[in-house]
């Protein structure tokens, strides 16, 4: 396992890292959780429910007592279940509050049988509904976070609004589970692999770089690209794909997480790919000493859940290696960033 | 766009059966949907386009007509599962057919723009095949 010094976060993976290898034969949960544990990519576990359950949400009592026994035998610690509100489950309109809190508690109910401590929801999973959450999440023991990913910020309505009643709750049951792709420095050169096979025209990626680059909220340049894409003559698919780079990799100052304390449950680190330089492996596209400096700053001991994605934009690199490189690097930074006295 | 597009129809989706041709297709989304995900299926079959109101399916052992899958909001097509397409069209082993694929996912927690819209994930296959 990729232990740290006490008093510092812990570190972990989210199988979601592994959503290649999980397509491969013989890669079920039982061997990607082994796999995981092998290669000492814990000590903390993550997974999305969706994703690596099935049957999710109604496991019945040996499908639990099987999940339970593989993250057991693993030697993993459970940290944290995605869990997801399908708030367009039904064509043509979306869930009632009603359906919404049952959507979201049958989950809840669920994460408590497998041992997880917390949940990931996002952000439609709103003020009202996390307030209704509450006493669930109390009497179950399982803390509820949302999670705040690109392009989502602190500043955020829907953000402003749960940091809000977050405050005026002051309870530990309900956070935040920022993730590394809110504050991003550039943009990963894999987005360019795909593209091009996707067959979009390199001007209309480099178009949408520079835009992405430019200062301003990102919400304000959705709008822009929209019109300087269709004038270089994008169609709606072309534009969709090109839309994604605002969506998945966001820009706000890695100082500002400090504003999401002290209402974090857990995070998120996803990257893109940790690649060696002159000066030793670092990541092009995410300022890990600023993020990780706000996290010993605040005197955060909980677990950040290593998650790769650029199995979203190429297939050359192996997962493992990349959360191994991850793990490596933000140890190190952890470890060499002094304490601060509280 | 992605890697996991190349393995919406993969090399073995092919089956020629009594009744027409099956194609196995995979999910090119990272988790299970529910059925109601399952929005836009245009496939062509040797550059004829197949009406979806021909097709049936099977998930999860059940095989279903296309179009009931959208009140199937209770059933989820879980990740490393295939769905396959029950195609009326003349086929026996060893045929070679070309399968264009155009698969549309709404994605049920992703709401986009002021309707706030479920997001329609697009993935693209064009590819020449044996039936088995």
């Amino acid at each position: 396992m990729t232990d740290t010094a006490p008093g510092l976060p812990q570190l972990g993976t989210t199988l979601f890292s592994l959503t290649l290898e999980q397509r491969a034969p013989g890669n079920d949960l039982a061997a990607l959780l082994r796999k995981v544990a092998t290669r000492e990519l814990g000590p903390g576990v993550e997974m999305v429910a969706f994703q690596s359950l099935r049957g999710w949400p109604r496991l019945d009592d040996a499908a639990v007592r099987k999940v339970r026994g593989l993250i057991a035998d693993s030697g993993l610690t459970p940290s944290c279940l995605a869990i997801n509100l399908d708030l367009a489950l039904q064509p043509g309109r979306l869930l009632s509050d009603d359906e919404a809190y049952e959507y979201v508690a049958v989950q809840l109910r669920g994460a408590a049988s497998l041992g997880f401590p917390a949940v990931r929801v996002g952000v439609e999973c709103g003020p009202e509904i996390m307030t209704r959450l509450l006493p669930l999440a109390e009497q179950l023991g399982v803390k509820i976070g949302v999670e705040i990913h690109a392009p989502l910020t602190i500043d955020a309505p829907p953000v402003a609004a749960l940091k809000e009643l977050f405050t005026r709750l002051d309870t530990e049951w309900l956070g935040f589970i920022p993730d590394f792709s809110a504050s991003m420095r550039a943009v990963p050169a894999a987005v360019d692999d795909a593209h091009r096979k996707a067959g979009i025209a390199p001007e209309l990626t480099a178009l949408t770089r520079q835009l992405w680059a430019q200062p301003g909220p990102t919400m304000a340049k959705f709008p822009q690209l929209e019109q300087r894409a269709a004038e270089l003559g994008a169609g709606q698919a072309e534009i969709g794909n090109l839309k994604m780079i605002f969506t998945m990799h966001g820009r706000m100052e890695p100082e500002r997480w400090a504003d999401f304390f002290p209402h974090v449950i857990h995070v998120h680190g996803k990257f893109y790919g940790v690649f060696d330089g002159p000066d030793g492996p670092s990541d092009p596209s995410i300022d890990y000493p600023a993020i990780v400096r706000v996290l010993r700053e605040q005197g955060y001991t909980g677990f950040i859940s290593s998650e790769y994605e650029a199995h979203a934009y190429t297939g050359l690199y192996s997962a493992f290696d990349q959360v191994r490189a991850q793990h490596d690097m933000l140890k190190r930074l952890l470890e060499a960033e002094p304490a601060v006295a509280r | 766009m992605g890697p996991l597009d190349d393995q919406v129809v993969r090399e073995d989706s092919l089956t020629a059966t009594a009744d027409g041709l099956n194609v196995a297709v995979y999910t090119h989304w990272y988790r299970a949907l529910p059925l109601t995900s399952l929005t836009k299926v245009d496939l062509t079959v040797d550059g004829q386009p197949v009406d979806p109101a021909t097709l049936s399916v099977t998930v999860n052992g059940h095989r279903y007509e296309f179009a009931e899958l959208a009140v199937k909001a209770d059933e989820y097509w879980f990740t490393t599962d295939p769905v396959v397409l029950h195609v009326p069209v003349a086929t026996a082993p060893g045929r070679q057919h070309r399968i264009q694929l155009q698969l549309g996912l709404s994605i049920p927690y992703i709401l986009t723009g002021p309707d706030r819209t479920p997001l329609l994930t697009p993935s693209s296959t064009d590819k020449t095949l044996t039936a088995a």
